[in-house]
Order: C-alpha cells, then structure tokens, then sequence
C-alpha cells in the first residue's frame, strides 16, 4: 500500500529506486511510479543523482569477448551471407558486387564507417527523431528518413547546416520527404562535432534568400561516434 | 551539471535516439563509452566476472532492441541504462545468493567531512552526491552505499553488519532523508 503522508512517500521512492523493495512491493512501486507524475519524477531524480556514484568506482575494460557476445545477439556481427545465403536476390546482388568491383579495379568494397550522427527531431518533440544523417570517414552524408512526411505541392522541403563559428545557414540542397539522400563530401564540407542540422519548409523549389525562410521542420547537432 | 557532463550527457543521448533508429554504429559506441564503468558496477554487485558480464550483455540486448521505448523528457539515456542494469542484477541476486562483502567507494571517506584532497576533481553532479554522501554519519552511508553497489536489501544489510534489522531501516531512512535534504530533491 502506498503511503498518504508526502514525507513516507518521498522515502519510499527513494528506498526504491535504491533497490531496497523487491517483490510484489516493488511491482506495486513501479506501477505507482507511472501512474503518478510527480513520484515518478523524483525517482528519474534519484537515478540521475545515483549515475554519480556509479561513477565513482574504476572503471573495467571489458574483455573483447563481451561485445563479441552482444553483437552476436543483437545481430549486429551477423555475417551478410548468414541472413540468406541461398536466396537468388543475395547471389545476383552479390555478381553485381563482384562485377563492379572489377570493373572499377579495387574499388572499395564497404562502405566507410559514419564517423558522425546527428539525429533531427521536431522541435520541442526531443522524444521523435524524424531523420538521421550519418557522415563517413569520407566525408559523404546520408539523410534518412525516420518518419513519413506530407507537405503541400507549393512547398519543399530544404536541407541546412551552420558550421560552428560559422555567419550563417548554408543550404546542401532540397529534400524528397520520406526519401534517403546521398551527398557526395565536396558539397557537404567539414563536418565537427555540435554542428547544427536542419530541415526546413520552404516555398516550392527552394528559399529565395540564402538562409531558411520558413520553419524548421526537424533540428539535431552532430556528435562523433 | 557541469560542461563535460552536459557533453556526456548529450552525446548518450543522441546515441540512444540514433540506436532507436537501428543505427549499429552509434550502439557500439554506446557500448564503448558506458560499458567499462557498468561492468565494474555489475562486478561490484555479483562479486564475480562472469555474472558480471552477463548482466551487461543482457542489458545491451535490452537497450538495442528497446531504444524505440527510451523518451529523453523521462531521464537521461545513461539514467535508463543504469537503471537496466540495475534491475537486472537485483533479480538475478534474487536467484542467487547475495555477493560477498567487499569495500565500498567512501569506506575511506573522513565521518563525516570532505578533505581537499578528495573534493578536487570530480565534477559538479558527482561531487554534489559525494559531498552530500560524506556528510552524512558513516553508520548512515556505509547501508545505503551497501543497497547501491551491491544490491542488498534491509536484511542483508542487517545481517552483513550484525545490527537489528530495524536499527537498520531506521539508520537507512535517516540517511536517505539527509540526502533528499542535501540534493534539495
């Protein structure tokens, strides 16, 4: 049973997020914890509060092992024949590989690992990523859609960044909602970590002026992975 | 919070958000930055490497295949993640038997009091908890740091210091109290 005085339940919240109620108590807790608004937020407290003292113990490297075993059960080492070695699609994609591996002699055959992320979200949504971009080792781009978009036929939507430091927005280019997009490390230019990404909606073919005109649609910063 | 913090913070964040998004680059990195402090914990609380590594691997199959759930407005991705790892390793205590006793970060704390020495480099969220943790009575600390680093509940606690159970209770009460106060919480 949960407590009517505010001070019990005050520690009740913190004895829990402390781990010193188990059980049925605990299941009991929890469902209370998101029923409740306020409780619920003095526990995300606690946690936050709780990181430092995780912090406060040396750190372990972990064994190579340990992501070996996570990759696996993620799926994330799963070689590209595992998936379907003996599907049609795999083997023509695979000729096709092949083929164009040798007629750009040595071409590379993977793709760059992204050395940057940036995830764009809705401002003011910061729980709902509507696009990522991705920027390889390269320097290449590449904008994924996370989320179906519709804009009216008079509008487009238009791709920014600002460089730290910079004066201002500079425009990569109009975007197809819903659609993944490519571009090539010469237009992209640097790229640093906190550099600001946006999408904006612009009059059809693109803002008259040289900076974004119409909202922002969706908003992120770069960070290095 | 400080400036390195907010980083961190951010950059877990925006891991998260990218991991949600099936983006298996940014859950490795995830992996590399949160691991190695999370690993000692799970150590700390099994007393024992493979248990120990178990929980953290558990806990980032959790993370990859639940990041869609993880909502900013309701904690920091590290929160979330610790949080994870936490509940994973109280009900795998629950199976088992309870870790040995070992020390605790702040059995070598002054009681209570800060020395110069150790209040010099953390940074401000940690050195906040830390200072609030050093002020209180080390019979106080000493069960609460027990429930944290090793999961014990009020009876293991009370067996493990040989003191009444609800001496205890009432010690641990009294210092989360303290805390709340000295976190304004």
């Amino acid at each position: 049973m949960i407590p009517q005085d505010q001070e019990e339940r005050r520690l009740l919240i913190a004895e829990y997020v402390l781990g010193l109620h188990r059980g049925e108590r605990a299941v009991e807790i929890e469902r209370w914890l998101a029923e409740d608004e306020d409780a619920g937020r003095l526990a995300r407290h606690w946690r936050e509060h709780w990181l430092g003292a995780a912090d406060l113990l040396p750190a372990r490297r972990p064994p190579a092992r340990l992501w070996r075993r996570v990759a696996r059960e993620t799926g994330l080492s799963r070689p590209w024949w595992h998936a379907g070695w003996a599907s049609v699609s795999v083997w023509r994609t695979v000729s096709a590989a092949l083929l164009v591996a040798v007629v750009l002699l040595l071409g590379p055959l993977r793709q760059p690992a992204p050395i940057y992320t940036v995830v764009l979200q809705a401002p003011g949504e910061s729980a709902r990523p509507g696009w990522r971009v991705t920027v390889s080792d390269g320097g290449d781009l590449r904008l994924t859609p996370l989320v179906e978009g519709q804009y009216a036929a008079d509008r487009s939507v238009q791709f920014w960044t600002l460089e730290n430091e910079a004066p201002g927005p500079r425009s990569l280019g109009l975007v197809e909602p819903g659609r993944s997009l490519v571009i090539p490390a010469s237009q992209v230019g640097s790229v640093e970590s906190g550099q600001l990404f946006e999408l904006t909606l612009e009059p059809q073919g693109g803002s008259p002026k040289d900076r974004p005109t119409g909202p922002v649609l969706f908003i992120g910063r770069a960070v290095e992975i | 919070m400080d400036d390195d913090q907010q980083r961190q913070q951010e950059q877990g964040d925006a891991l998260m958000l990218a991991c949600a998004g099936g983006d298996g680059a940014a859950f490795q990195r995830l992996y590399s930055i949160e691991a190695p402090r999370m690993l000692a914990l799970a150590r700390r609380f099994t007393g024992e490497s493979a248990a120990a590594e178990d929980a953290v691997q558990d806990t980032f199959v959790q993370v990859w295949r639940n990041a869609h759930r993880f909502r900013r407005e309701r904690g920091s991705a590290r929160a979330w993640l610790y949080s994870l790892l936490r509940y994973r390793l109280i009900n795998q205590q629950r199976r088992g038997r309870p870790a040995d006793h070992q020390a605790l970060p702040g059995d070598d704390w002054p009681d209570p009091g800060l020395s110069p020495e150790q209040c010099s480099l953390e940074a401000d969220r940690d050195r906040r908890l830390r200072d609030c943790l050093q002020g209180l009575r080390g019979d106080r600390r000493r069960p609460i740091l027990m429930a944290f680093y090793h999961g014990f509940t009020y009876e293991q606690i009370a067996e493990s210091l040989a003191v009444p159970l609800g001496t205890i209770k009432s010690r641990v009460r009294s210092g989360l109290k303290g805390l709340q106060e000295c976190l304004r919480l």
